[in-house]
């Protein structure tokens, strides 16, 4: 291995210029550029990931906004009148009616699922620089990507509603902007997690590791 | 198709911490985990493609099922509404959004018709020792499918669904919705019985 002064684990596949191919997981050398077993592009670490998946966040949390503050479903009823429903509005009233585990799964998948998944990638990013306590994060990131999609459901319930309830005047269900906001925003941090290289995280842990053993060594020889 | 031995490829990286190892020799229903952070690396399973492939055919054949026959059924005060499994995209896209239609359109629908119908390509001519065009690049879309495809979360709503309305209406399941259920069986068993090592070796074994 060369003496220079490389960004990245010493323990890695990277820091022997050797690239795992994403799809057919093949190791070999990234100056190939392509896997010469599946032909996909080759890279050592995800391209710009920190920046993509700081984007695709940000744009999770403007849209957070319209999606909690529109409503998702609107109920035109000859009984109830018409009813316009927010995610958190469905959710109190799923509590209401005594539908305790439906109010804790849409409440769960729809409310603490976004927010757990922005919060997490924000400390994996941060985590990606300090490199900190790399085994659970990875195991973070892991979760962070695996729980995404069940915050569809919501989206799912709406489509569905609108597909069946459809009674003229007794009863009629149309979705709302906030069903749209939503799904962008389950999307944007699917995105995001899948953006994010948990390997950044052990580049930097390996950095911090290497410039504690410079500060302990009092001549500071390298 | 007998199960020939797979050559270990000399070296092998984690995908989630980059750590490098030698590749050990890996016996069926044996699977490998990273030391450094416990990542499942990959699986052997014992007839891992004959499993998949059986698997996958029960998908298709679940997928037509749950497409022609009636999904969901409605009654309320002498009324009757009924949906098919595509009522979920139609009744967005009549409604004013189209795109949101067409986005559940491809998580529920889309997606996994591409797995299936990709897999089949993929896979079949494999038994007889030959690759299709085009079937590296099919499988690396199905990969990147995998984590658009949401049968099992539309399930779910499925089933919130029911709760929300079963106070309003008498709600009723067609045959579609219990062909759905198979599918989502057999299709998640397919995608974990799938070994990607082996299936690129027989790919790259295999005539064109």
């Amino acid at each position: 291995m060369t003496a220079s002064k490389t960004a990245f684990d010493p323990a890695s596949a990277a820091a022997r210029g050797l690239a795992h191919c994403h799809f057919c997981a093949q190791v070999q050398p990234v100056a190939h550029a392509h896997c010469a077993r599946c032909h996909a592009a080759l890279h050592l670490r995800k391209p710009h990931s920190l920046q993509r998946t700081l984007a695709l966040t940000l744009g999770a949390m403007l849209l957070y906004l319209p999606a909690n503050l529109l409503p998702v479903l609107n109920v035109e009823s000859s009984v109830k009148g018409n009813q316009q429903n927010t995610i958190l509005s469905g959710v109190i009233q799923f509590w209401q009616d005594g539908d305790y585990p439906v109010a804790l799964i849409i409440f769960t998948a729809s409310i603490v699922i976004p927010i757990a998944k922005i919060i997490s990638i924000l400390i994996l990013c941060r985590a990606a620089q300090t490199g900190r306590r790399p085994s659970a994060m990875t195991r973070l990131h892991r979760i962070t990507d695996f729980v995404g999609r069940w915050s569809m459901v919501d989206v799912f319930v709406v489509a569905i509603l609108v597909g069946v309830v459809q009674l003229g005047t007794v009863m009629t269900v149309t979705p709302g902007g906030g069903a749209f906001a939503f799904a962008a925003v389950v999307i944007l941090t699917m995105l995001a997690a899948h953006s994010f290289d948990p390997r950044l995280i052990w580049d930097a842990a390996a950095r911090r590791l290497n410039t504690a053993s410079h500060r302990n060594r009092p001549d500071g020889a390298a | 198709m007998d199960s020939a031995p797979i050559l270990p490829s000399p070296t092998l990286a984690c995908h989630d911490c980059d750590a490098l190892y030698t590749a050990p020799a890996v016996a069926e229903g044996e699977k490998i985990i990273c030391a450094r952070c416990g990542a499942r690396l990959f699986a052997r399973w014992p007839n891992a493609l004959q499993r998949a492939t059986a698997l996958v055919c029960a998908s298709a054949w679940f997928f037509v099922l749950a497409n022609i026959f009636p999904f969901l059924s409605l009654q309320a005060e002498y009324r009757e509404s009924g949906m098919v499994l595509g009522g979920t995209v139609s009744g967005l896209e009549e409604h004013g959004f189209p795109l949101l239609g067409a986005l559940v359109g491809v998580f529920m629908l889309g997606a996994p018709t591409l797995i299936i119908g990709g897999l089949l390509y993929v896979l079949v001519p494999l038994f007889h020792h030959r690759r299709l065009p085009g079937a590296g690049r099919l499988y690396r879309a199905i990969l990147e499918a995998r984590r658009w495809n949401m049968v099992e979360v539309y399930l779910l709503g499925v089933l919130v669904s029911l709760l929300k309305l079963g106070k309003l209406a008498t709600l009723s399941l067609g045959t579609s919705f219990w062909a759905f259920v198979g599918l989502i069986v057999c299709l998640t068993a397919a995608l974990s019985a799938i070994d990607h090592r082996e299936l690129w070796s027989k790919m790259e074994g295999a005539s064109r």
